[in-house]
């Protein structure tokens, strides 16, 4: 008997805000696919949905010739998520502390510390061809949140 | 599910009662033009009560804090009550518990309204 591989996912959108609705479907589909938790399920849509709208506003500048890309996939106990755009917004380690009292009242800042709150694995790198490449991988097995 | 805002009155405090998804775009907007407007009519102490809202995204959350900092701006007051558990997780990984008063009564949160 051979175990059937679960699916991997893969969605690309020009860089506009109205273009999230398919990526929260895809997310939907993704989560369902590998049989999460609504816990584990509700957080993984929160990360990627921010991690998208980063590339869109901040690494593509919202320009719809641009696009961004979404892939999630499954790798052993663990789902793989990796964005990608077009630009390349921000680096990872001059993003400003939301948590530090100079910014509480910031309106913006707050996507990346909460990606990272929830994925076990955070890394970002140049795309080739330009652009960025987000990867982060959420740990499943005994994983509620 | 988009994000629903009913208001009532109780004495000179206004409790904004919402419910769905606050995230980036309309959902944002709506609070941000109802507490504007409120407070252009001269109210000043609004509570907001997220019991049906289990979902913000960090546009959400900034237009709390954003709405939190324009009512104080105004000399007024804005709290919030009943939070959902993933609420409550959100605002505590972002240390906003800090700058929110937050209740799980709205007769307790009014008292503290007086």
């Amino acid at each position: 008997m051979t175990l059937k591989k679960p699916r991997s996912f893969e969605l690309t959108i020009p860089s506009r805000l109205e273009e999230m609705q398919a990526v929260h479907k895809l997310i939907g589909q993704a989560v369902k696919e590998y049989k999460l938790s609504d816990e584990l399920a509700h957080w993984m849509e929160l990360t990627i949905s921010e991690s998208m709208i980063n590339a869109i506003q901040h690494g593509n500048q919202s320009d719809p010739a641009k696009e961004a890309t979404l892939k999630i996939s499954s790798i052993g106990d663990a789902i793989e998520i990796i964005v990608e755009d077009q630009g390349c917004g921000f680096k990872l380690d001059t993003i400003a502390d939301p948590t530090d009292t100079a910014n509480l009242l910031k309106p913006s800042g707050r996507g990346i510390l909460i990606i990272r709150s929830f994925m076990d694995e955070v890394d970002l790198s140049e795309r080739e061809g330009g652009g960025c490449r987000l990867r982060m991988v959420k740990k499943i097995r005994g994983n509620s949140r | 599910m988009s994000m629903v805002l009913n208001a009532r009155r109780l004495d000179d405090v206004v409790i904004l009662d919402l419910s769905g998804r606050i995230t980036m775009g309309e959902g944002t907007l709506v609070i941000r033009d109802h507490i504007q407007k409120l407070l252009n009519g001269g109210d000043r102490k609004f509570l907001l009560n997220l019991s049906d809202v289990d979902y913000i995204d960090s546009s959400g959350l900034g237009e709390l804090v954003t709405s939190f900092t324009t009512v104080r701006n105004h000399d007024g007051q804005l709290k919030l009550l009943n939070l959902t558990k993933r609420v409550q997780d959100l605002l505590q990984i972002t240390k906003l518990l800090t700058v929110f008063e937050v209740f799980n009564s709205e007769a307790e949160a009014l008292k503290t309204m007086k």
